[in-house]
């Protein structure tokens, strides 16, 4: 019955419709023939369509016509049009849309690069290695738009700052940085093998907001390499070997120079003259000695592939940096593995699992700073011999705190040793094609162990580094109690710290296309996280025989412990979160998104625990509408997006008043413990909160040059600040600070622009370049209440604060005396409109900048901004080229506009100079730049512009030269491919900068552009090889 | 499905309220200072706290000669330490850190104070025995860093028995000096009654203290009969005396001695470092006034801070003893060793006189470990028992009786070893006191008190530079409502 009513339908709607209905069936498959799901197929002209099934298979049925016509694509293919021509059944290969099929990782999802409605940067893990750094964040300087890199030192295993889109917090910038999903404080990089790394996601603007309060600082989110299904084995060796030198030795005094201008200096202070005997030649070049070749060496293997339903990656890694200052005193090496597993454990659960395993050793020298092995360097005097005729060390008598650096290297002893073990665990349960759960367990525990011995050393007479009692190396003597001494001895420093962070994520993800043109999808989740950290250390005294061979606490033969101590402390964090985001597409040309995290943490004061983070972006594809038709332009999308994201970066338990400050007093000659309060408690503390406005570009311009351009508007508010609080409060005792209060905003602005270009990879000379731009002002908008300014790093010893987080600056602009060249006669001095206390001949003259007629040296009323750490531009370009067989590739990256504080010069009369100081001001006529010299009272000295730079500088970071042998030979010998290469890094520097590196990072932000005598970056020649079985 | 996405929300439900004592996380084995005082022993350890700041004293006692005709700043260049340079050539202005120490190290003493001082108004406060001798310690603490506020900055705002918020402090009035005045006596004299005549513990403060503090506190405000009074309780007490040489008062080993009324107790066994200067146990004073680069016999290496000028010298007379004891001729010194030719040292760019201050400097045997050149454990004399018979006398001849204040003077220069002498002035006893106390931080103040400030001091301005500027910051983190100090 049913049949015949069948039948009869067909037969009458034949009959009644003029135009026959088709149906056309067939697979769709991208051009490396795996199927690809979700296309569209539209019929050309109407609303008729499907979409391919999982399979890539698709059903359409609508009326045929002569010219009957589909399109089809995807969000990641190349449309294409195809004649029906009375077929029925049609097979397609779309090609990848050219750059756009990336897939880009944006938390707790993935997307692609055109569906894209935020600001992000994507660094293949390709580009990371080849850079051959020891630290992925240094690979990246130069590599990205809107992420300004600096380095802290060049010494192996040292640190970088990561700013994304400039400063925004007095406190810190550091963004959060997640691989595979867990998080790694930038301390810990150092344990990440650059050569685990598949991507870099750099989350910039607003829609970073998904990690909610901890989103301010942009997000770097690292993934590592996995493997690809049904691929056979591919293992892969990979290593280089190098040499690496200083880029930079100083220009300073030789002996004679040297003694010529103490003479003259002493002379003007009218003091007796040192040196009656001045042709002592060249002396010695202390820099000389400490300045060596090192070595570097890396070696990775790895393995990687997949059966059906599983995808495996291994990797092994091994890495050895010697440095270039202290050889092997300061040298770091690490051992790396990785494991990363997916499988199918049924048709709907599939499992990801990570594990990395790393073991760092660092051991370094003092850097940096008043007392650091460089700063010693640059000032030791070229008339002292290394080692004396009688064999000591020569103890550079006449300045106190600085010491004799070769002798210094040699008396350093530590080492600190990382283990690391960061894993994850996660299950993806497929209900159906549109709703995914996720459930992982992500951990990251990392043991250090430091151990720093200090043997019995002695420098000289009055040298604050002495550590024993005389020349002989004597123990000192400890009074313990009345008339009772003993012997201190050589000690011994251990600590072993341990960290465990846990973070659990759960989310359901939900990706549906209504009507082939209504693409929706969701994203809704909860994470739990906490921190715990542990630490405990000892000191012990008594270390035999002065010796590193019993350079451990249980040696100690200290009389009774009496002088051993213990030291140890303990935290726990913890960051309860839910979030949920929603993106909606319509027919790939326009989408929208919105993202809302609440966010809940243990660091902030019982009256602020919680805290709502939203964002809202969208994009309009143009080139997909139909009014487009400019040939040239591929693709053209522009962006927008706002949100409010927050930064969560200060010490834990900051909220409360402790009793953690020092009241320690004498009674009964006997040191007495008691109580204080140390940090004053602030029961209102809260996140710093960061509005982020983006508006951005994509375009595609003859299918081969990329072009991306942002603009952005980061403003933040309630600055976590220590700021200043009245004396009257007292907590400015031993032990004790001021509260940490919410007060304080900064805005950063930039524009942003990133080019990649690249001609056809298949012809024989295939031409690529990378360019990308940052101009970022950075503004302090507004202080807390009652304070003018909060003051930075000290200029020299004792003579001010040189940078200042003021309203209107630059955090941590340069402030001091302007000056305006040099009186030459006393003449001038006399008819100088401006009176300048003490002036004399060859005294720099400064500027009244208040205009009271009168340079105030008593307080700040004539001084002004003398510029800033922060580069006004950073660009970064890469080129390569590939003929045939030979590669070649090349990294450039400046910093434009940033100044300098010289202060590695000990302002001592008789530290050693840099060599301007020959130009010195001798009389009238002279010089109108470098002031006289002088041992007696002298302004000069103090913080003017005098002593700030140009740190602009160009720097060739990486340059490589590469052979790819032949496959045929390769086959006979059962390779797949194997690459010689030949590179060089920071081979050329170009800068007016004086000092050792112009690339001057630092730990605090407001200390940022002063050069203590930076460790500078070696200069490496490397040979490498890679090969693939 | 179904069931698993209700459950999912449902935990999620969960998860998110429960979080709330979730995020209750107590600091591991640390004591709140809103949950403290449970025990006598709490009582102990935060007055030992509030005692800590005493140490900060060295930079009052620098000051109190460098701002006088007793001393130059000296040390390694004018900007080494720039605020003591600016003092000692009277051009000190609002923006000064030493002076900005001063008023916040004070403060920090005296809250700590206050933060006992607040139980004596807590209902549920545990009771035992030695409560209120606790807080007449923490009076006499109070009194004293109150005491040195009014001497540098004249009338400070008054916190008593309390601890103010960030708010109140941005509202917060200066009294008058007056007020401060009162607030010390009244300290004083409750704590008194409660102090023991002799420190049970070495470096407490007793009843002899209080009263001689009390006597400096009148003296300065004219009172000359009450202080008359008070200082000869103390010297009737027999519990005082002078010891027998000069030249042993400011060792180690003379710790403690008879003429001690008040000492800052230091220690030499922690050592530090310069970057906290207010943390240390040991006595900053001494290596920084001790000679630079320093090798050779006696003494040791030191900063060259705080050198007595050629007008301090020239004020001794050749036989009195206590030149010597105070000022130490380097040269003349070097000379006279062994093997001159064996000992060095360097002359700091901040100035050189020749002279260094003998009193309070860094000697062999007296380093603090295990830095070299920074502290000792030389305690600070605060109050001798010279002074105190100085104070008597100028107390005593001021108030119309000049025979008492006769004896007092010659009990003090009989010690010295030089002749009787007759007061025929006031200022007889002015210039003993300079030659018997001078680079002990007392000259400034008493130049201030007995108006002789302008005519001793380069560059000092009656009716400005009696009292330092408060440091204009402070008055704008004070709420920009404070009057600076008149001339400034």
């Amino acid at each position: 019955m049913k049949s015949v009513l069948f039948l009869l339908q067909i037969l009458l709607l034949s009959s009644l419709s003029f135009a026959q209905e088709i149906t056309i069936s067939g697979t769709v498959k991208d051009t490396k023939g795996e199927p690809v799901p979700f296309a569209s197929v539209k019929v050309k002209g109407a609303n008729e369509g499907a979409e391919t099934d999982i399979s890539g298979v698709y059903n359409l049925t609508t009326t045929n016509a002569i010219d009957l016509s589909l399109i089809i694509f995807s969000p990641v293919h190349e449309k294409k049009e195809i004649l029906v021509a009375g077929r029925t059944s049609i097979d397609v290969v779309l090609e990848g849309i050219k750059e756009f099929e990336e897939v880009v990782v944006v938390g707790y999802g993935e997307s692609t690069s055109k569906e894209l409605t935020g600001a992000t940067s994507k660094v293949s893990g390709e580009d990371v290695e080849k850079m051959n750094l020891s630290r992925m964040d240094q690979s990246l300087q130069g590599q990205v738009s809107g992420v300004n890199i600096s380095t802290n030192s060049g010494s192996p295993g040292g640190s970088s700052n990561i700013r994304i889109r400039g400063l925004s917090t007095f406190g810190n910038n550091n963004p959060l940085i997640l691989v595979d999903g867990v998080v790694y404080d930038a301390a810990g990089l150092n344990a990440l093998n650059p050569s685990d790394i598949e991507s870099i996601n750099v989350l910039k603007d607003a829609t970073a907001g998904i990690y909610g309060v901890r989103a301010a600082n942009g997000v770097i989110i690292v993934t590592t390499k996995k493997g690809k299904l049904n691929a056979k084995p591919s293992v892969e060796y990979n290593a280089y070997f190098g040499i690496q030198q200083t880029s930079k030795k100083l220009n300073l005094l030789n002996a004679q120079e040297y003694a010529v201008i103490k003479n003259e200096m002493f002379g003007n202070g009218g003091e007796p003259l040192p040196f009656n005997n001045t042709n002592l030649g060249i002396g010695t070049n202390w820099q000389d000695s400490i300045f060596q070749n090192a070595p570097v060496q890396s070696h990775n293997f790895s393995i990687s592939g997949g059966s059906q339903n599983t995808r495996y990656s291994i990797g092994l890694g091994y890495f050895t940096q010697d440095g270039i200052v202290g050889g092997e005193k300061a040298t770091f090496s690490r051992y790396n593995s990785r494991l990363n597993f997916s499988t199918d454990m049924s048709e709907k659960l599939k499992l990801n699992s990570v594990f990395l395993f790393s073991n760092d050793v660092r051991s370094g020298l003092p850097e940096n700073g008043l007392g650091s092995v460089l700063y010693n360097t640059v000032n030791a005097f070229p008339t002292s011999p290394i080692i004396t005729p009688n064999g000591n060390f020569s103890y550079l008598d006449e300045v106190s705190d600085i010491i004799n650096p070769v002798a210094q290297i040699q008396n350093q002893f530590n080492s600190s040793v990382a283990d690391k073990f960061v894993g994850k665990e996660e299950f993806i349960y497929d209900f159906n094609d549109h709703f995914s759960f996720t459930n992982s367990f992500g951990y990251n525990y990392a043991l250090v162990d430091s151990k720093v011995f200090s043997p019995l050393v002695w420098y000289g007479p009055g040298k604050f580094a002495n550590t024993a009692a005389n020349e002989d190396l004597e123990s000192p003597l400890v009074e313990i109690a009345e008339d009772v001494f003993i012997e201190r001895g050589a000690s011994v420093y251990e600590e072993r710290a341990s960290f465990l962070d846990l973070t659990y994520e759960s989310y359901l993800n939900y990706n549906k296309t209504f009507k082939s043109i209504h693409n929706v999808k969701g994203t809704l989740g909860a994470t739990v996280f906490q921190r715990k950290g542990e630490s405990l250390s000892g000191i012990a005294y008594g270390i035999p025989n002065n010796s590193l061979d019993f350079a451990d606490v249980s040696a100690s033969t200290a009389d009774g412990g009496f002088l051993n101590n213990t030291f140890s402390y303990e935290f726990k964090e913890r960051l309860v979160s839910a979030f949920i985001r929603a993106e909606y597409r319509y027919a790939s040309k326009y989408m929208v998104s919105g993202i809302l995290r609440r966010d809940g943490s243990s660091k902030f004061g019982p009256n602020n625990r919680f805290g709502i983070f939203p964002t809202i972006s969208g994009a309009w594809i143009v080139n997909e509408e139909d009014f487009f038709d400019v040939k040239m332009i591929d693709f053209f999308k522009i962006r927008a997006s706002f949100g409010v994201s927050g930064n969560d970066q200060i010490p834990n338990f900051a909220y409360r008043a402790l009793l953690d400050g020092e009241g320690v007093y004498v009674f009964n000659d006997i040191i007495t413990q008691g109580v204080a309060i140390g940090r004053t408690g602030n029961p209102d503390l809260k996140w710093e909160t960061t509005r982020q406005l983006n508006i951005g570009a994509d375009l595609t311009l003859w299918k081969r040059l990329d072009f991306t351009t942002n603009y952005f508007v980061k403003n933040t508010f309630d600055l976590l600040f220590q700021p200043d609080v009245s004396a009257v409060l007292g907590s400015y005792g031993p032990g004790g600070f001021p509260p940490i209060i919410n007060a304080g905003d900064v805005s950063n602005r930039g524009i942003e622009i990133e080019l990649g270009y690249s001609t056809n990879p298949d012809k024989d000379l295939v031409v690529g370049a990378n360019y990308n731009f940052t101009a970022i002002t950075n503004k302090v908008t507004s202080v807390p209440d009652g304070i003018d300014f909060l003051p930075g790093a000290n200029f020299g010893v004792g003579a001010g604060v040189a940078t200042r987080f003021e309203e209107g600056f630059e955090i941590g602009y340069f402030h001091g005396y302007e000056t305006a060249g040099i009186f030459q006669t006393q003449e001038e001095i006399d008819n100088h409109p401006v009176q300048q206390a003490n002036a004399q001949p060859g005294d720099l003259i400064f500027v009244d900048q208040n205009g009271d007629g009168i340079i105030n040296f008593s307080d700040d009323s004539d001084k002004t901004d003398l510029g800033s750490p922060i580069p006004d531009f950073i660009m970064g370009l890469s080129l390569n080229a590939k003929y045939k067989s030979f590669d070649f590739s090349t990294n450039i990256y400046a910093a434009l506009g940033q100044e300098i504080i010289r202060n590695y010069e000990r302002n001592q009369p008789y530290a050693n100079q840099l060599d301007y100081v020959i130009d010195r001001w001798t009389g009238p006529g002279s010089t109108n730049i470098h002031p006289r010299v002088t041992s007696g009272p002298t302004n000069n000295t103090i913080f003017s512009s005098y002593y700030v730079e140009d740190g602009s500088f160009v720097r060739l970071r990486n340059i490589q030269v590469g052979y790819t042998f032949p496959s045929n030979m390769m086959n006979k010998i059962k390779v797949q491919s194997l690459r010689i290469y030949f590179a060089v890094n920071n081979l050329v520097t170009y800068t007016r900068y004086l000092g050792f590196d112009p690339d001057v990072g630092s730990g605090g932000v407001l200390s940022a552009g002063v050069d203590y005598g930076i460790y500078p970056q070696a200069r490496t020649f490397m040979g490498g090889i890679q090969l693939k079985f | 499905m179904k069931k698993i996405l209700i459950l999912f929300t449902v935990s999620l439900a969960i998860g998110i309220t429960a979080c709330k004592k979730f995020l209750d996380v107590d600091p591991p084995y640390a004591q709140d200072a809103e949950n403290y005082f449970l025990t006598e022993e709490d009582y102990d350890r935060a007055l030992t706290g509030a005692y800590d700041l005493l140490q900060a004293s060295f930079l009052s006692v620098w000051i109190g000669d460098i701002a006088s005709d007793n001393t130059i700043a000296g040390g390694e260049s004018v900007n080494d330490t720039r605020g003591l340079h600016q003092i000692d050539e009277m051009i000190h202005g609002g923006l000064n850190d030493e002076l900005r120490n001063v008023l916040r190290w004070n403060y920090t003493g005296l809250t700590r104070a206050n933060f006992i001082l607040e139980q004596q108004a807590n209902p549920d406060a545990i009771e035992f025995n030695e409560k209120d001798h606790f807080f007449a310690e923490a009076k006499f603490l109070r009194a004293f860093y109150y005491f040195e506020l009014v001497k540098f900055f004249g009338g400070v705002p008054l916190i008593v028995d309390e601890r103010i918020g960030v708010e109140q402090s941005r509202q917060i009035e200066r009294a008058s000096i007056e007020e401060v005045y009162a607030q010390i006596e009244k300290d004083l004299t409750e704590a008194i009654p409660e102090l023991n005549p002799v420190a049970l513990i070495k470096g407490r403060a007793t009843s002899g203290a209080a009263k001689s503090l009390l006597g400096k506190v009148y003296l300065y405000q004219d009172k000359f009969a009450e202080a008359a009074t008070i200082l000869d309780e103390v010297i009737g007490s027999n519990q005082y005396s002078l010891i027998a040489d000069y030249n042993d008062l400011f060792t180690v080993a003379s710790e403690g001695n008879t003429e001690s009324v008040f000492d800052v107790e230091y220690s030499g066994l922690e050592g530090g470092g310069y970057n906290c200067l207010v943390c240390l146990e040991g006595n900053a004073g001494p290596g920084f006034n001790g000679i630079r680069q320093y090798t050779g016999p006696v003494y040791g290496d030191g900063n060259s801070y705080n050198l007595p000028t050629q007008d301090l010298y020239n004020a001794f007379s050749a036989s009195d003893p206590r030149r010597d004891a105070t000022i130490l001729d380097i040269e003349a010194f070097i000379a006279a060793q062994a093997n001159p030719g064996s000992i060095s040292y360097a002359i700091g760019a901040g100035g050189h006189t020749g002279y260094y201050n003998n009193k309070y400097i860094k000697r062999q045997g007296e380093i603090g470990l295990p830095d070299n050149d920074l502290t000792s454990p030389v305690n600070y004399r605060v109050i001798r028992y010279a002074d105190v018979l100085l104070m008597a006398a100028e107390a005593h001849y001021l108030s119309g009786n000049p025979s008492t204040a006769q004896t007092y003077l010659n009990i003090v220069r009989e010690r010295a070893g030089m002749p009787t002498l007759t007061i025929s002035s006031v200022n007889d006893i002015w210039n003993e006191r300079r030659l018997e106390l001078s680079c002990e931080g007392h000259r400034f103040f008493d130049l201030v008190r007995t108006g002789e400030a302008a005519s001793k001091i380069d560059g000092f301005i009656a009716g400005k530079h009696e009292l330092f500027p408060i440091p204009q910051v402070e008055i704008d983190l004070a709420g920009g409502n404070w009057a600076q100090n008149p001339g400034y």
